[in-house]
């Protein structure tokens, strides 16, 4: 479905953010729609895990601003903001105490949901991302790293936040659950349509799972393309990249997007 | 959560235990049972255990003995925490180390003062004095004595620059001690006076090592080495009258108590305690018998 | 053999002291470990306060502890009752090692839980009592088992002041020169530590997360 030109989910307006001397990022402007999945892709160093922590305020820009859903974050009360939003991390961040049910409906939990209802929706999780009900009340030590990621996965979507953040969310797997994982996202994007950012420096991963692609290199967008345009790219960037990809790129762009 | 439940069990067992210790110690009213405490010398022993088995002969309590505390401070700690209920102690000594009054040297006003002191900050109370002065005293040879006819510190003092003087480490120190005396008597010694450890004090005046010294007034060892005490005719040295410090709760609980100690009121002369701490550290006798031959002797049987 | 029968014989007096020993060394951890855990707390989250605290805490370690008694006799309220000065030594004898395993056990939690639980939404205090805590939880209680430990060693010198507890016994016996009064002391306040040891351990290992 195409954008409409209604209110971006998120948008960066002429951010900067600086740390002592490094410019970790540049003037940045861009906008995410609704219901649209945006890859941000680049090397490391290029700014890009610091873009997303600066949608949920994890970071502060120290020029510009970051708007969700058309109001300037740093307006809005950091908790709720927070909360309404998914944030998924490579290393996944688990509660070693808690267990995966108490893990998945903590926010929900917190946020006041009556306990059934907290039950419910963690069953409704469990298999939404593909995981045995048995393993509610299992410990994330007694899980598989995929398992784990899972579980993350089910934990960010529990309040049901129309906004995901995804830090290279599969980065630590192995190629095999990696493949799997990737491959249910994209069903689960598709029924939820959530707006979703992830974080990734393996362009495969980012044309399989995006509806655009945003290369940034060195704190800078340098362009922010749909995956077919990315390939047919005679940006210097965009070409390197698909280089560096060879022939292990597919072409993964009619992969149930829409 | 089931390794949370578990948990309670051996906890709390544990912590009942903890609790009821706690409860067991913070109660200080011990039905029938009075503890009396002394420091660590023997004359001190001596007048403990003088007062436990006064107790123990007259009144139906159950006498604990916890003896040997190191000394004045504990003493005083102990009474007011209240885990002993009665303890010998010297009037001159209350005076200056607890209330930290200025000596004085009347005996009966020094009593008084301590005793209403005593009652009105510490919820202690005295009981009577036990009949002697346990002061310092300064020490020559009883030949000299006997030779230079002296009496008095007032007459000694003309022979104090032919003579060498011996005190122990406190005395010297002491603002009640040595400073004082030499200013009240103007005494001029040849040299410096020498330091030296208590025990050896008398029998370097009987060994002509030193000429002088200065002791204990009811030290066992006075008669026995022909030791002559000079009078102290000046009053330098305030009042150490021996008298048992008693915790005010025990005697309102145990009235008894009050009427059994005052039997031992002015009962030991200090000739007699100098016998006593004589048997104990001379004779190698032990505390009990020696306390027990004393109550029969004196028929102390109200 | 002998001292269990002389302990035997003079048991109520071995459990007067015992509980006073108690006393002294169960209100200065708790005062500890209300003062300390909190103070841990602040440095594990402000880090530019965790050198003076901890160097702070260190100091009062190397007092010995027979002269921190002595310089707090001279001290108005406290110098009136050795018990009170004996529980405010213990209490500061007490605080380095809850302050510093504190300190460690909430900088040891894993970062990226930290991470994800501001991410989530959590707030700071939530954060603290919800994962922080519970995470350091058995690293703090090691901390607290050292405090007890030591704290039963010093209670026993504690008696040289005045205080009471099992350390009478030991200072009495040696001015009596009879061994079963000394051990009637020692053997008890060891055993203390002892129980102490292995019974926060137990707690500790029960609380650990996986």
């Amino acid at each position: 479905m195409p954008p409409t030109p209604a209110t971006p989910a998120i948008e960066f307006r002429n951010v900067s953010y600086q740390v002592a001397e490094t410019h970790v990022l540049r003037s940045l402007t861009l906008q995410v729609q609704p219901g649209e999945t945006l890859a941000l892709l680049g090397r490391s160093g290029s700014g890009k895990t610091t873009t997303l922590k600066l949608v949920n305020r994890l970071l502060s820009p120290t020029a510009g601003e970051v708007l969700v859903n058309g109001v300037p974050n740093l307006n809005a009360d950091v908790t709720r903001l927070r909360r309404s939003i998914g944030y998924v991390i490579q290393e996944v961040g688990l509660f070693p105490h808690f267990t995966v049910a108490r893990n998945i409906g903590l926010v929900p939990k917190i946020e006041g949901w009556p306990e059934p209802r907290v039950r419910a929706r963690v069953e409704e999780l469990l298999q939404m991302v593909g995981l045995a009900p048995e393993l509610a009340s299992r410990y994330p030590h007694q899980l598989s790293g995929g398992q784990r990621q899972r579980v993350g996965v089910a934990r960010a979507l529990a309040a049901d936040p129309q906004i995901l953040l995804m830090d290279e969310p599969f980065g630590a797997l192995d190629p095999l659950t990696r493949d799997e994982l990737q491959r249910e996202f994209i069903s689960l994007q598709k029924r939820l349509r959530k707006t979703v950012v992830f974080v990734t420096h393996d362009l495969r991963e980012a044309m399989r799972l995006g509806s655009r692609i945003a290369l940034m290199e060195a704190g800078k967008l340098v362009t922010i393309l749909s995956p077919d345009e990315f390939l047919r790219s005679t940006d210097p960037w965009a070409s390197a990249y698909v280089k560096a990809f060879g022939d292990r790129l597919e072409s993964t762009t009619t992969e149930g997007k829409s | 959560m089931k390794a949370a439940r578990q948990r309670p069990r051996g906890a709390s067992v544990l912590l009942v235990s903890l609790i009821s210790l706690f409860a067991f110690s913070c109660s200080h009213s011990r039905p029938d049972r009075i503890v009396i405490g002394s420091k660590n010398f023997t004359e001190s022993l001596i007048l403990g255990e003088l007062i436990a088995q006064q107790i123990e002969a007259h009144t139906n309590l159950k006498v604990e003995r916890r003896f040997y505390l190191a000394g004045t401070y504990i003493c005083q700690q102990a009474v007011l925490a209240g885990r002993i209920d009665i303890y010998p102690e010297y009037t001159g000594t209350a005076l200056t180390a607890i209330l930290k009054d200025k000596p004085g040297s009347d005996n009966q006003a020094v009593h008084q003062q301590v005793k209403s002191e005593y009652e009105r900050r510490f919820d202690l109370t005295l009981g009577p004095a036990l009949g002697f002065n346990d002061t310092f005293a300064i020490e020559i040879r009883g030949e000299d004595a006997r030779r230079l006819n002296l009496k008095t510190l007032s007459q000694a003092a003309a022979y104090a620059p032919q003579w060498r003087a011996g005190f122990g480490y406190e005395f010297l120190e002491r603002p009640d001690g040595y400073q004082g005396l030499a200013a009240t008597y103007a005494l001029h010694f040849a040299e410096q006076p020498r330091v030296m450890d208590l025990g050896l004090l008398a029998r370097a005046l009987r060994d002509h090592q030193i000429d002088l010294a200065a002791g204990n007034a009811t030290d066992g060892l006075i008669p026995a080495l022909d030791l002559f005490v000079l009078d102290d005719d000046r009053h330098y040295f305030p009042p150490y009258e021996a008298v048992p410090v008693i915790r005010e709760q025990t005697i309102r609980e145990h009235p008894e108590i009050g009427s059994v100690l005052a039997e031992l009121g002015n009962k030991i002369s200090d000739q007699e305690m100098r016998r006593m701490n004589y048997a104990v550290d001379g004779q190698h006798r032990d505390v009990k018998d020696v306390v027990r031959d004393f109550l029969h002797q004196n028929k102390v049987v109200p | 053999m002998n001292v269990f029968r002389f302990i035997l014989q003079n048991r109520s007096q071995v459990l007067e002291l015992t509980g006073e020993h108690l006393w002294l060394v169960g209100l200065s951890t708790l005062f500890a470990t209300l003062i300390g855990i909190p103070l841990g707390i602040v440095i594990a989250h402000w880090p530019r306060l965790n050198k003076p605290v901890l160097a702070g805490a260190n100091i009062i370690q190397t007092v010995p502890s027979l002269a921190l008694f002595g310089f707090l006799l001279p001290v108005p309220w406290l110098g009136d009752r050795a018990d009170r000065l004996a529980i405010l030594a213990l209490t500061l004898y007490a605080l380095l090692p809850i302050i510093r395993n504190t300190y460690t056990g909430i900088r040891g939690v894993d970062p990226a839980v930290m991470e994800a639980g501001r991410g989530m939404g959590l707030t700071e205090s939530q954060l603290l009592l919800q994962v922080e805590l519970p995470l350091a939880i058995s690293v703090i209680l090691s901390g607290v088992r050292t405090a007890i430990v030591i704290s039963v060693g010093l209670a026993t010198i504690a008696a040289a002041i005045g205080a009471g507890g099992l350390g009478e016994f030991i200072f009495r016996g040696l001015a009596m020169v009879d061994n079963r009064v000394i051990l009637a002391g020692a053997v008890p306040a060891a055993m203390l530590a002892l129980l102490a040891d292995i019974g926060v351990g137990w707690l500790e290992r029960r609380l650990q997360p996986r």
